[in-house]
C-alpha cells in the first residue's frame, strides 16, 4: 500500500531557531477568557496550528498524543486520594480531545476532529486517519501531534514512550498544491524505533533535512515517509 | 463596596484564573455570567467549590435559586451573609 500526498504547510513549537516569533504573538488572537484555559501544552499546540491555518480555520483536524495531558490526571487522583475536591475546570480539561476542544472553540472550527492516543504505532496513525479524510473529498486536513514529558510517577524506562520535553507538529496536508509531496507506505520490518514522543523529533528531522526517507519500526509493522521530487 | 464583595472579586479572579482582570474591573451589579463578566457554566462549578471552601457554604443547586445568587457579585455577597446569619 502506497499513500501519496502533499504537506503544504507545517510548524513545530518550541521553534527552530530561537530568534523566531514568540509565543504571545501566536496566541494574541485567542479571546482571554479562553487563553485562561490554555496549559502550557495547549499553548505549544496552538502556536504550531496558528501558523498553519488560513484565516476562516475551517479545516478537519486529527489530533495524536501518546500521554495528553496525563500529569493533570494523576494530580487530581492524588488530590482524591487525600479526599479534597478536585477542580471542575481541571477535571474538564484533563480528557484526552481537550485541547481539541479547546481548538474548535477558539478556531470556531465546526468541521470534524479526531484525537488519537496512538500507542506503540507512534505518528502512522494519524496520517492514516488524515488521508482516509482526503480520500472522502476533505480538500485539507491539519495533523497536529504533540506530547510532553511524562510524570515521574509512571515508568518510562525502559519503554521508549516518553521524551524530555514538550513538543508539537502541525502540518497541513492536502492531495494537490504546492509543498513536499511525501508518499506512506508500510512494510512487515518490526522493530522498536519508540512511541510519538521519541518518534516526533526524528520527524521534524526527516522534514527540515535532506534526507529522503524516515523508516519506524514498530513491533508489528514498520511505516515509512519517502520524499518525491517528480 | 462592602469587604465581602471586595473578597469575593479577589477569590472570582483568583479562583477563575482571570489574569488580565483587577478587582477595580469587577462591577459589584454586572452580570457574572454571559453577557457580563463572560464567565461559563464550568465558571459556575468551580466558583461553587471555591465559597464552599473559602465560607463552608454549600450550594445546593436542587434548593437554591442559583440563577439570582451567582447573578452578580453583589447578590452572591448578599447570600453569603445571610447564610453567615444563619449559621
Amino acid at each position: 500500500m502506497q499513500l501519496d500526498f502533499i504537506i503544504n504547510k507545517w510548524a513545530v513549537w518550541p521553534p527552530l531557531s530561537p530568534e523566531q516569533d514568540s509565543a504571545a504573538q501566536w496566541l494574541s488572537d485567542i479571546s482571554p477568557m479562553l487563553k485562561r484555559r490554555l496549559t502550557p501544552l495547549a499553548k505549544t499546540v496552538f502556536c504550531t496550528v496558528a501558523q498553519c491555518l488560513d484565516e476562516d480555520g475551517m479545516v478537519p483536524a486529527v489530533f495524536s498524543s501518546a500521554h495528553g495531558e496525563l500529569a493533570k490526571s494523576l494530580s487530581m487522583m492524588e488530590m482524591l486520594e487525600v479526599g479534597e475536591e478536585i477542580s471542575p475546570t481541571g477535571f474538564s480539561l484533563s480528557v484526552h480531545n481537550a485541547i481539541a476542544g479547546l481548538f474548535s472553540m477558539a478556531w470556531k472550527n465546526k468541521l470534524q476532529c479526531t484525537v488519537l492516543a496512538p500507542g506503540e504505532e507512534g505518528m502512522a496513525p494519524a496520517f492514516i486517519e488524515g488521508l482516509g479524510l482526503l480520500q472522502e473529498g476533505a480538500e485539507r486536513v491539519l495533523l497536529v501531534f504533540y506530547d510532553e514529558p511524562l510524570p515521574a510517577f509512571y515508568p518510562s524506562s525502559p519503554y521508549r514512550l516518553s521524551s524530555d520535553s514538550s513538543c508539537a507538529l502541525a502540518l497541513m496536508i492536502a492531495k494537490s498544491g504546492t509543498g513536499q509531496a511525501l508518499t506512506l507506505f508500510s512494510s512487515a520490518l518490526i522493530g522498536n524505533d519508540g512511541e510519538q514522543p521519541v518518534q516526533l523529533p526524528a520527524f521534524i528531522r526527516f522534514l527540515t533535512e535532506p534526507q529522503t526517507r524516515l523508516t519506524f519500526c514498530m513491533p508489528r509493522r514498520s511505516w515509512s515517509w519517502e520524499k518525491r521530487y517528480d | 463596596m462592602s469587604s465581602l464583595e471586595n473578597e469575593l472579586k479577589k477569590l472570582i479572579i483568583e479562583s477563575l484564573d482571570l489574569e488580565d482582570i483587577g478587582v477595580d474591573d469587577i462591577d459589584s451589579h454586572e452580570a457574572l455570567f454571559n453577557d457580563g463578566l463572560g464567565l461559563d457554566s464550568i465558571d459556575a462549578l468551580e466558583l461553587g467549590l471555591a465559597i464552599r471552601k473559602k465560607y463552608n457554604i454549600r450550594i445546593d443547586s436542587e434548593k437554591d435559586d442559583v440563577v439570582n445568587i451567582f447573578a452578580s457579585v453583589a447578590a452572591l455577597a448578599e447570600f453569603i451573609d445571610s447564610e453567615q446569619r444563619a449559621a
